[in-house]
């Protein structure tokens, strides 16, 4: 009895002490080549010069992003590289508006003020006097309006001039013709709100309010700014009208109708050139490059992956300024259709292309390469895309593989088969 | 049958059910080589060094012995390792748990049958080193790691018949399944721009041997045990694909046992094996023990062993030697036993020492 009483007392330590003994420890530091196992990991790394075949650039003269659908309305003034003015029309005011709960409604009958809200998601902090000139322009721009059809509007249509930074450096950054300025650091834009005088804009009743506006930017140097577009929600343009309606004679009442553009791009010249036969990336409108790629079969395993390196040369140095600097997005095809093919947005590998420069682009593709061994139904089809797409005019032009000197190279670092099952 | 006996057979059984986990002492004098060889002991044997292994039907290491088993009796057993690692430049210790043997035996129509797994070759290791090399132009360090956890199982049947009074012979069937799963690891600093590598196979072995063994009893208190063993071939796949197939050695033994009284027992034995022969990086091994056993319901155990490796650098010969002690306890009248061991263990060979402190639990059950 004491032997089993004993035994229950210690059967929970003994349980104890066994679960602890459990925990193995079997990894140690090896002693070579005396103690370590006789198969060894090989890396290898090669170059693929072949690896890439039926590439071809697309997006001329219509881009995968224009700029009457782009997130940002682009706005330069850089003699001798290009000027891009933004463009925009509102859509019609409401001429008659209700006073009170019924039906009944007055006559829009004159208008206060009139403030208008850029968001500028994008500038140089070494252009300083950055101003903002607004200009009123015909109701008939549309997307296929150019630069040259507006060179008269942009000439002789002033509306107002504000000086973003000078209204910055104001104490409450509002100056005296009630132009203001937010400046949202956490999200790195700058909100102006212009004030725009109704005998400016007045309300003409055939257009109803509609409006056609464009901008134009200076500095005094590096005049280069991204305002957001309608197609960014949340950063468009927008009118704020605060008109005055007629109260059956008895008084004023005032109103406010805000105004988002029907329309916004903007034109720009010099217009961009023509693809040819280099792989081009990005510029407005924007271009995309289709890559094939073929790889040995002796990277049957995505583990075995260590680099994949894309490499490609630049066949002329992206033109701009350092502000233009732009990202380079290379992207598996959810299916080859060519110019068409679907991109897959999960399985992407980026780099950066800095403006002026030849030295040969090299993008880390591992993430992709690895997609693409480990899904064999994957179509090995890459597709390079500028980052922020017709956000940008610097473009770039790689060699194809139509040039047999300069073509896209293939960079793989990878390991041979462990010799498993062998002592 | 009380309810704890029936607890105990259930730990038993299942016990039976894990031979995957059927592992032994690891050596790292084993990773060059086909593994660390397993021994096919009791913790009964075990304790007494191995030299009762011969004339112990739980050990299955002979079949004659089998007829010395009163009952159907199964046994199943416990061992947790310490192991430190001295090499010339830096000391490290290892940690390991397992279950290396399963034996149910008895006698059935006048014949003693036997079956169960113990542990042939052990392959767990996981190796690191650090080393480095140009990539790309720059020099890049990284980490290696290869690691093989498993090994080879000896599951074995086996017969044992009796001559007459004082001649018992045996005959044995040992199927040698096994599984590894190995994988090859090289991890960069640079983890950002080289991606890790990591290469993964289970690697499974196939191979037998059969085994023939005499137990001649000279009077009641001296015993001679001799026996052989043929293992063919261990076929390694990785997947359906062989990779590899290497000859297994033969075995022979002899051993002796003395009983000057009904609770006083000694034993010695000698085995050789011709590793060297069926491999020719391999060394043949001759490892010899000597034991006794005082007592007979909680006896006290005690004995010594030493020997050879078959693997060793550069085909030199590693050596190891220990001590053990160990004693049972009988419960449930006689119908179960708890036995307990425990052994430092000592390898040498060129460049490493290895210092090991094992601990065994045995359970058997007779019901």
């Amino acid at each position: 009895m004491k032997w089993r009483d004993g035994m229950r007392r210690a059967l929970p330590w003994l349980a104890a002490l066994g679960f602890a003994a459990c925990t193995d420890k079997i990894a140690a530091p090896g002693e070579c080549p005396a103690y370590c196992p006789t198969g060894m990991i090989t890396v290898v790394d090669t170059v693929l010069p072949m690896a890439v075949y039926g590439d071809s650039a697309f997006g001329r003269p219509v881009g995968y992003v224009n700029p009457f659908n782009s997130l940002t309305l682009l706005a330069d003034a850089l003699p001798g590289l290009r000027d891009s003015r933004p463009i925009f029309r509102t859509t019609q005011l409401l001429l008659r508006l209700p006073l009170s709960a019924d039906t009944t409604t007055s006559q829009v009958n004159g208008v206060d003020s009139i403030r208008l809200r850029l968001t500028i998601l994008r500038r140089d902090s070494a252009a300083h006097n950055l101003t903002i000139s607004l200009y009123k322009l015909p109701l008939s721009i549309d997307s296929n309006t150019t630069f040259g059809q507006l060179v008269g509007p942009f000439t002789d249509s002033l509306i107002r001039r504000v000086n973003v930074d000078s209204v910055i450096a104001l104490p409450g950054r509002r100056n005296a013709a009630g132009d203001s300025v937010l400046v949202d650091t956490t999200n790195q834009r700058i909100i102006l709100l212009m004030a725009v005088d109704s005998a400016h804009l007045p309300i003409d009743t055939p257009d109803s309010g509609a409006v056609a506006l464009g901008i134009r930017v200076a500095a005094d140097t590096l005049a280069s700014i991204a305002i957001g577009s309608s197609e960014n929600v949340g950063t468009g343009p927008l009118i704020s009208w605060y008109l005055r309606v007629d109260s059956l004679g008895i008084a004023t009442a005032h109103r406010l109708q805000t105004r988002s553009p029907a329309f916004d791009g903007f034109v720009y010249d010099p217009p961009s050139p023509a693809l040819d036969s280099d792989l081009t990336v990005g510029g407005v409108p924007s271009a995309r490059s289709v890559l094939r790629v073929v790889f040995p079969q002796i990277i049957s395993d995505s583990s075995r992956l260590i680099r994949a390196t894309l490499e490609l040369v630049p066949a002329v140095a992206p033109m701009g300024i350092t502000a233009d600097s732009f990202g380079i997005a290379a992207h598996a095809a959810v299916t080859d259709f060519g110019a068409k093919s679907p991109i897959d947005l999960t399985h992407v590998d980026t780099t950066g292309v800095q403006i002026g420069t030849t030295d040969t682009v090299k993008v880390e593709v591992t993430r992709l390469m690895r997609y693409w061994i480990g899904d064999s139904l994957a179509p090995h089809t890459m597709v390079l895309r500028q980052t922020g797409e017709g956000g940008n005019f610097a473009e770039i032009r790689f060699y194809s593989s139509r040039d047999p000197a300069h073509r896209p190279l293939l960079r793989l670092t990878y390991s041979n088969p462990f010799p498993f099952g062998k002592p | 049958m009380s309810g704890r006996l029936r607890i105990v057979i259930g730990l038993v059984t299942l016990a039976g059910t894990v031979p995957g986990l059927a592992r032994a002492q690891e050596s790292q004098f084993g990773i060059t080589g086909l593994g660390t060889p397993g021994r096919t002991e009791s913790v009964r044997a075990r304790s007494t060094g191995g030299a009762f292994a011969q004339f112990d039907s739980l050990s299955f290491l002979t079949e004659a012995s089998l007829t010395t088993i009163g009952s159907l009796t199964a046994t199943a057993s416990l061992n947790t390792s310490n192991r430190d690692l001295e090499y010339p430049t830096f000391n490290t210790w290892l940690r390991t748990t397992r279950f290396p043997s399963f034996t149910l035996a008895g006698p059935v129509a006048g014949i003693f049958l036997g079956g169960g797994f113990s542990n042939y070759l052990d392959r767990t290791y996981s190796v690191v080193t650090r080393d480095s090399m140009i990539l790309r132009g720059t020099m890049q360090p990284y980490y290696d790691q290869i690691t093989s956890d498993g090994g080879v199982s000896d599951v074995h049947l086996g017969a044992g018949f009796r001559l007459g009074r004082a001649l018992s012979i045996g005959f044995g069937v040992h199927l040698l399944p096994g599984s590894t799963k190995e994988s090859a690891t090289r991890t960069f600093d640079d983890t950002t721009t080289f991606s890790p590598v990591h290469q993964i196979a289970q690697v499974r072995y196939e191979g037998y041997g059969l085994s023939v063994s005499a137990l001649l009893n000279l009077g009641r208190a001296l015993s001679i045990s001799v026996y052989g063993r043929d293992d063919s071939h261990l076929n390694q796949y990785v997947g359906d694909t062989l990779t590899n197939s290497t000859n297994l050695p033969n075995t022979v033994g002899a051993g002796i046992m003395w009983r000057p009284s009904s609770k006083v027992r000694f034993a010695g034995s000698a085995t050789m094996t011709t590793w060297g022969d069926a491999i020719s990086t391999a060394s043949n091994t001759l490892n010899w023990s000597a034991g006794a056993e005082i007592g007979r319901t909680s006896p006290v155990r005690f004995g010594v062993r030493g020997g050879q490796l078959p693997f060793g650098p550069n085909g030199t010969t590693p050596t190891e030697w220990a001590v053990s002690l160990g004693t049972a306890r009988q419960f449930a009248r006689g119908h179960g036993a708890f036995d307990l061991g425990i052994e430092r263990l000592e390898r040498t060979g060129v460049g490493l020492t290895e210092q090991v402190w094992s601990v065994f639990f045995g359970l058997s059950v007779r019901p």
